[in-house]
């Protein structure tokens, strides 16, 4: 038996937030502009991840070159320090890494425009430097502000969140407690619209709540886009500012 | 540490919360985020202004305002609202559900989580109280630690107590500022004798939980339902006067986790054995054998199922199990409750009779040589406490006295210790059944000290009765609540199934009908036990072109009704079976649905799910197939006129015809299984007659059986395999399924040893098959009762069975022993098991019918279901027995007989006899068997009892399996008040 009511009677989840609200979400671009092309520090709830983007650049391997498109890769350096207890392995070529690198992949071609960087390569590194549950979401939310601070022509934002499903109610952006007490899907949204790049379902879900689940999941996402654009503004008029003055 | 808070929005702010967890010896600093919201209601119906900062929930409704705008008054006059701490929850949660005190009362978020932490079951009922009593006790959850006017950081060097304690008095005070314009008190109710100084400091008002029953204008009536601690009474007596006796200390945490982790201590839990309360045992996983734990110092205030941490003693104490008989009821009667003076002589005289049993006890052991370890509790990891239903012992009272005094409570179950309470209506409740609740067992008290809770009426009357065994047996026996009762159907008693399934009215009302199959066509019948009311099953057979039959087994279709995740639901889940008294049926699900809705009544459209076989002559199955549909019984029958009708030759109808083709079906399934190696086994079970004008018993039948109840019987025996083997495929990890382990070895060598000696048998146990063959040839030909003896012995060495989700054990382990069928489950009776209802949900799955409920696909969610049943069940049966023996007690008041009984169990001082007739086994004392008890000799290796009888002094031998005349008798045990049988030997 948990030790901590996970969602109250009284509508209240452990932390204290109610069932359609979103963590902390604070961002900035451009962190590390010396070191990379593109970059962004992210932190949501307490996952707090750092984003470089290289690129497009020549591919350091020819056989890697591709003459229609650029080739995207994304690698995730979770740290050993980044949870509660000291992990013993780097997580670097575990299964679930590489299956969340692959999930990244296949979620961004769709939305950056490749074709117009033909024959180059566009790395994308990840640094989680700690986590607190729904970390793919967080992932993507920090790629797509790397992306666009390294000027990659792209559609539109793809936003991220988690949301579990506790009982009959579901519950929008969990931090590890409630992840690890029920089972969750990731959403990655495209922009304002319904589409969605990523659907990831790891955990069972009944099929007639998906719909609920769905729903305020892409409700997150677009207020998460929100907040993003809210800081990419601010901080555009910055830039703008000190060029002018 | 100043921790951050950031302004997210109006009413939102984050902070972190940063604590120490120690796991496996180390310390891991935690850091967790901390939302504080200022939409946060007092849920008071006087204030006007939370109504405006309420936000709906993910069903989109509004939180209900429950705390009353005109609460109760105090004896001051001043209208009052209660705000509570952990301890008084934990401490008096029996008085906290009493309608007659306590309403309007607010629990802290941060009580509750400790409640949460420290007693789930507490948390449970907490939780009830808050959700069902809306408008009469009126009990709310405020979360203080999310409201942002109520949160407090946690100073430097403040222990966490203390700053719980802090966050408490802030929740009062922010209550009584919020409230103040309304003028309503909020009351701090604590027994924390720092939080209440410094509430009172602070200038709040505060309460110790005696100060404020003290205060209620009713509160003669409630003093006595205040626990009973020792840190109260110790103000006023006197410690050093009773301090002669004391049980040894348990050791440290620290101690014990260090020596479970070195493998010198052990944890298990206490069973005490049901004839010497004395003596308990502790089955550790690496000992073949449960290890003893012999006398009171060593038990050290063990309950019955506690969880405990025992020591191993050294060798030279190990000992054999007690072959005397003890119990708590008939053990120091003339102790004195006050215990204050006489102590020491008392002592003197226990010590002695206790070091006689001792050093008997050590002969025996080593004559016999059946030594066996024996341990020591040395601390208690969880209490078994709950209530407890028993009565005053006269002798414990002094009946002059009209205020306040101790008083003995006898409790029903013998293994349990009487109870110490304090109460001033002690002459009111002698002769009354009472429940009270155990409080705390110091260690300078013999006895545990417990309180009051609330009286049942008087002794043997029956609803007293009842009401006891059912309280005993934990079985929930209130009537449903509102909540529950709102999920049946609106048309209540007037549902009627759709005429026509392809209807587009029905169906818009319930899409899923159109799946449905019409089987109103076919001839069903249903055939249960005479004036039964609540019919799950009916059945069906018709001959098919090709020379097979088709056979139908039609079962309630309980989950049309009762869907997941509903109130309904839960109450199911949780009492998990009806319980069947000898007057009374305590309903698993609400009267409409039982015996009317989902009920199969003849000659009406009802729902069903269908299992349809294709059977050849011999009774294989060619084909099975799943359905829900719609049926029409066309009779009702009970046993013996299913019978008549069969064996009528006249009758040639085509029901009829049907009814014979599955009587002969039957029998052929039922050889069948006996030649798998089904078991016959026997329970000494009785049937009580009530006389149906004044509902007073009236005689005692041993239970006959015909063959239609065979018939019945295999039937649904291959509806609940068929329906296993199904939902095992579409749900390989969680399909709920029934299990009976083979019995080990050991747990028939006394039986094997006892049938050996005396009558050169033995019972064999390489498989069931073998099993069965040796108790078909355990006969004595002088005595056709004898093979009866044996199975009901045999029946005693089984495992009982139990439920359990396909994932807990692996594929050879889901044999049913007894019936020799390799999967199994129950399936046929959903009105009265919940096990079925989740089997239907799960089929109806496996057929594509509906989607199936997360909670039957969850491990964990299966595990925990699994075992409340198995309890409930168990609880069930024992609750039905526990009736059976009452009224049997009844029915002999009124006439004392000599009646023929078998010696079943031999003891140092008395043999164990049980009476067919009745049903009844009862301890003959050996001083009521001699005079001379000092010539009596007990030979454990011959099961042999020797005494002079009466007059003529001449030594008369009692074997185990001997057959005894008995006077058979009721008697009122003057201590216990317990009616039981007494028999004494002609």
């Amino acid at each position: 038996m948990s030790r901590l009511e996970i969602y109250s009677p009284e509508g209240l989840r452990v932390d204290g937030r109610r069932w359609n609200e979103l963590r902390r979400l604070d961002c900035s671009i451009n962190t590390h502009a010396n070191a990379s092309d593109g970059s962004s520090y992210l932190e949501q709830g307490n996952n707090k991840i750092i984003t470089l983007v290289n690129g497009p650049q020549e591919p350091k391997l020819r056989s890697q070159t591709n003459v229609n498109k650029a080739t995207l890769s994304v690698a995730v350096n979770i740290t050993r320090f980044s949870k509660v207890e000291r992990s013993k392995s780097s997580h670097r070529n575990e299964r679930r890494v590489l299956e969340m690198q692959t999930a990244l992949v296949r979620t961004f071609e769709k939305n950056l425009l490749l074709h117009l960087y033909p024959r180059t390569q566009i790395d994308i590194q990840i640094h989680v430097l700690q986590q607190d549950g729904g970390l793919m979401g967080s992932l993507i939310n920090g790629i797509t502000l790397a992306l666009i601070d390294a000027g990659i022509a792209m559609y539109d934002y793809i936003s991220g969140v988690s949301i579990g499903l506790y009982d009959t109610t579901p519950l929008l952006d969990l931090n590890t407690v409630e992840e690890s007490a029920m089972s969750s899907v990731t959403l990655g949204v495209m922009g304002k619209t319904e589409k969605l790049s990523l659907l990831l379902v790891e955990d069972k879900i009944p099929l007639d709540r998906m719909e609920s689940v769905l729903a305020i999941g892409i409700a997150g996402a677009h207020r998460i886009r929100e907040l993003m654009d809210k800081e990419l503004r601010k901080h555009g008029e910055r830039r703008f500012a000190n060029i002018s003055s | 540490m100043v921790l951050q808070r950031k302004r997210l929005a109006d009413g939102l702010t984050v902070t972190q919360k940063v604590f120490v967890r120690s796991r496996n010896g180390g310390a891991t600093k935690i850091v967790r985020e901390h939302y504080l919201r200022r939409d946060i209601p007092c849920l008071s119906k006087a204030c006007k202004k939370c109504i405006n900062i309420v936000v709906p929930d993910a069903k989109n409704e509004l939180p209900t305002f429950v705390l009353s705008e005109n609460p109760a008054k105090l004896a001051n006059g001043s209208r009052h609202y209660v705000v509570l701490d952990a301890n008084i929850v934990l401490q008096a949660i029996d008085l906290l559900e009493n309608p007659a005190c306590f309403s309007d009362v607010i629990i802290p978020q941060i009580a509750l989580d400790e409640i949460r932490n420290k007693s789930y079951p507490i948390y449970t009922r907490l939780r009830t109280l808050c959700r069902d009593s809306d408008d009469t006790k009126r009990v709310i959850v405020f979360h203080n630690e999310f409201s942002e006017e109520t949160f407090v950081e946690r100073l430097q060097g403040e222990s966490i107590n203390d700053r719980n304690d802090r966050a408490i008095r802030r929740t009062c005070s922010w209550y009584a500022q919020h409230l103040k314009e309304y003028a309503i008190n909020v009351l701090l109710v604590t027994n924390d004798r720092g939080n209440l100084e410094h509430a009172i400091k602070e200038g709040l008002n505060a309460k110790s939980l005696a100060d404020y029953v003290e205060l209620l204008s009713n509160s003669d009536d409630i003093k006595d339902a205040l626990p009973n601690l020792e840190t109260f009474r110790s103000k006023d007596k006197d410690l050093e006067a009773r301090s002669e006796f004391k049980f040894p200390d348990y050791y440290s945490t620290a101690r014990i986790m260090g020596g479970i982790k070195s493998g010198v201590l052990y944890q298990g839990s206490v069973q005490i054995s049901e004839y010497n309360f004395l003596e308990g045992s502790v089955s550790l996983p690496n000992f073949s054998k449960p290890v003893l734990i012999l006398g009171q110092k060593n038990l050290n205030r063990a309950f019955n199922g506690d969880q405990v941490v025992v020591e191993l003693l050294p060798q030279v104490e190990w000992k054999a199990p007690s072959t005397v008989v003890l119990d708590s009821e008939h053990f120091d009667v003339n102790d004195n409750p006050d215990g204050d003076e006489g102590q020491t002589v008392e002592e003197e005289t226990i010590s002695d009779k206790q070091r006689r049993l001792l050093v008997q006890d050590a002969i025996r052991t080593q004559k016999s040589g059946k030594v066996q370890p024996t341990a020591r509790v040395v601390s208690i990891t969880r209490r078994s406490w709950r209530q407890y239903v028993g009565q005053i012992a006269p002798t414990s009272i002094d009946l002059q006295n009209g205020g306040t005094q101790n008083a003995f409570v006898v409790l029903m179950d013998k293994s349990l210790p009487k109870i110490r309470i304090r109460t001033r209506r002690a002459k009111e409740l002698l002769g009354k059944r009472i429940v009270v609740t155990v409080d705390s067992w110091p260690d300078t008290y013999k006895y545990p000290l417990g309180h009051f809770v609330r009286e049942l009426g008087d002794v043997e009357s029956v609803e007293a009765e009842t009401e006891a065994l059912l309280l005993e047996h934990d079985v929930e026996y209130r009537p449903f609540s509102k909540k529950v009762l709102e999920c049946l159907p609106a048309d209540g008693d007037e549902w009627k199934a759709p005429e026509d399934l392809s209807d587009p009215e029905a169906i818009s009302k319930d899409p899923l009908l159109p799946k449905r199959r019409d089987l109103r066509d076919k001839l069903i019948c249903s055939i249960d036990p005479p004036g039964c009311v609540d019919i799950d099953d009916a059945l069906h057979a018709k001959q098919l072109p090709n020379g097979n039959w088709e056979i139908g087994v039609h079962i309630a279709d309980v989950t049309h009704f009762v869907k997941a995740n509903t109130p309904l639901d839960a109450e199911g889940a949780s009492r998990s079976t009806s319980v069947y008294l000898v007057d009374k049926r305590i309903d698993m699900l609400p009267m409409l649905l039982g015996t009317n809705l989902c009920s199969l009544k003849p000659y009406v459209d009802r729902f069903a799910f269908s299992i349809l076989w294709e059977l050849d002559g011999d009774a294989n199955i060619v084909n099975v197939d799943f359905t829900k549909s719609v049926i029409k019984s066309r009779e009702a029958f009970s046993y013996e006129r299913a019978q008549l009708r069969i064996d009528d030759p006249n009758q040639k109808d085509e029901l009829t015809e049907g009814m014979r083709a599955l009587l002969q079906l039957s029998i052929k399934l039922k050889q069948k299984r006996l030649d798998a190696g089904a078991l016959n086994l026997a329970s000494p079970e009785v049937k009580v007659h009530m006389d149906s004008e004044t509902s007073d018993p009236g005689e005692v039948e041993i239970k006959k059986l015909l063959a239609t109840n065979s018939l019945v019987e295999e039937f649904m025996l291959l509806a609940n395999q068929s329906v296993a083997r199904k939902i095992y495929d579409a749900f390989p990890q969680t399909a709920m399924l029934r299990r009976h382990a083979a019995p080990p070895a050991t747990n028939f060598e006394i039986l094997n040893e006892m049938l050996q000696l005396r009558k050169g048998m033995s019972i064999s146990l390489e498989s069931s098959k073998a099993l069965a063959a040796s108790l078909d040839r355990c006969v004595d030909p002088n005595d056709p009762y004898f093979n009866t003896l044996v199975r009901i012995a045999s029946t005693r060495c089984m495992m009982a069975a139990q439920y359990f989700y396909s994932g807990a054990y692996s594929y050879a382990d889901y044999r049913h022993y007894g019936l020799a069928v390799g999967i199994y489950t129950h399936f046929t009776s959903p009105i009265r098991r919940y096990c079925d209802v989740v089997a239907h949900r799960q089929l109806a799955a496996a057929i594509g019918y509906e989607p199936l409920d997360l909670s039957h696909r969850d491990k964990s969610k299966m595990e925990f279901m699994c075992r409340n049943m198995n309890k409930k069940h168990r609880n069930a049966q024992f609750a039905g027995r526990a009736s059976i023996e009452y009224y049997v007690g009844q029915v002999m008041r009124n006439n004392e007989s000599e009646e023929i009984g078998y010696v079943i169990r031999v003891f140092h001082n008395g043999i164990v006899v049980l009476v067919p007739k009745f049903g009844v086994e009862g301890l003959i004392r050996l001083e009521n068997l001699t005079d001379d008890e000092q010539s009596a000799e007990f030979r454990a290796e011959e099961f042999k009892l020797s005494f002079k009888q009466g007059a003529s002094k001449e030594m008369k031998d009692i074997y185990i399996f001997d057959k005894v005349n008995v006077q058979v008798k009721s008697i009122l045990d003057p201590v216990t008040s317990k009616r039981k049988a007494q028999l004494l030997l002609k």
